[in-house]
């Protein structure tokens, strides 16, 4: 068998990473920061949530649109902080429109502004089927998952009667801490 | 597999938490289908009245459960006003209430817009936010249809497709043009005198923030 000469591979390489690269910015022009968020799937996140094994993890659900999401959002940031050495993973899952470009750059100059440095996602499905797949009724969703996958605490606003604030996030955060 | 299960204990005191009902409906954690109207009394309404439960007298009376700054509100605007013009002249009653209390969400706020959208129904201001809580209410909008017993028939989404004002200030449906229109549905079935069939959905929207 022939040998393919390394200056035809090294040619080949070059001009695939250039397609990637393009590729790569068709999903986001104007965003290549750190928190920028990862479109996903279902299947995709059902792996990343696995991933999670070993750790304590916060999932934050939001989406642009929804206010308290927002006002609270820098509070996650903050727990990431301080619980990060602790064995605490922070990650968020944007539910913003599938393909809403301007509600996703929006997002993105959000999370860039509150310097939100952990693992962002954004649900690249349909939205009706994300609030069924996920068993979300409203925004803003807080889970936290014991370190082997087991769902410990789930805040919402589902029930009028039991509404949640940021401290019962660190609280829930700081319980599973001392188990 | 079986990671990320949910604990047993989680979703017992979920329902210990719900205190006006022993049995929620699927999306609902207070109210299920065939449970009262609440009864309230005196509450404001952007046309300078009030209005009390035992003031509604129709067949069926639809309560919408409403926020000034929601996107998802602003746009199912027209949705809603559209509805009201459809069953005018027949026995129903749509009122709109919010309870926030987000200053934008609040009654001087709601009588602009209300005139802004073209309310064309009788829009309450609940400061002491009970008759969302005991409605189970805590997404706008959030639809709640009632027979003529005041019994509860339905509840949820207005249509299967969602639609949001965005920031640029389209109307845009989540699934395309809505085919399956649950409350006008739901009022025709009643009126009727059969059953509404689907008699619950997930509601779609801002989450109301109780104090």
């Amino acid at each position: 068998m022939k040998r393919i000469p390394h200056v035809i591979i090294a040619l080949c390489l070059l001009i695939s990473s250039s397609i990637l690269a393009e590729n790569t910015d068709d999903h986001s022009t104007a965003h290549t920061s750190s928190t920028e968020m990862q479109p996903i799937n279902f299947t995709e996140w059902d792996g990343i949530l696995e991933n999670q094994l070993g750790n304590i993890t916060v999932v934050d659900f939001w989406a642009g649109w929804c206010l308290p999401c927002i006002e609270r959002f820098p509070h996650m940031v903050k727990m990431h902080h301080k619980y990060k050495d602790r064995g605490v993973r922070f990650l968020s899952l944007n539910l913003d429109e599938q393909g809403d470009k301007e509600s996703i750059d929006w997002a993105n100059d959000f999370l860039e502004r509150v310097k939100a440095d952990f693992p962002n996602y954004h649900m690249n499905e349909n939205m009706t089927e994300a609030f069924e797949r996920l068993d979300l009724l409203g925004l803003p969703t807080v889970r936290i998952y014991t370190t082997d996958g087991t769902e410990a605490y789930r805040l919402s606003g589902d029930n009028p009667y039991q509404q949640f604030t940021e401290t019962d996030v660190e609280n829930a955060v700081l319980d599973l801490l001392t188990k | 597999m079986q990671f990320f299960k949910l604990r047993v204990s989680v979703l017992l005191t979920v329902l210990l938490m719900a205190p006006a009902a022993t049995i929620a409906g699927e999306y609902n954690m207070v109210m299920s289908i065939g449970d009262p109207l609440p009864a309230f009394e005196n509450i404001p309404t952007t046309d300078g009245g009030k209005l009390s439960s035992a003031d509604l007298k129709e067949s069926v009376v639809i309560m919408v459960s409403l926020a000034n700054h929601c996107p998802w509100v602003q746009g199912m605007d027209a949705g809603l006003v559209k509805l009201v013009e459809q069953f005018k002249g027949q026995d129903v009653r749509i009122v709109g209430f919010a309870v926030n209390h987000r200053e934008d969400d609040r009654l001087p706020a709601m009588k602009e817009h209300a005139t802004r959208s073209g309310y064309n129904f009788t829009y309450i201001y609940n400061e002491s936010q009970d008759l969302g809580r005991k409605l189970g209410a805590t997404r706008t909008p959030e639809y709640f249809v009632f027979n003529a017993d005041r019994k509860l028939v339905y509840m949820g989404l207005l249509t299967n497709s969602p639609a949001r004002k965005t920031r640029s200030g389209e109307i845009s449906f989540i699934n395309g043009d809505p085919v399956d229109f649950y409350v006008a549905d739901a009022i025709t079935a009643t009126l009727a005198g059969k059953v509404v069939d689907p008699a619950e959905t997930r509601a779609h929207g801002c989450t109301l923030e109780y104090e």
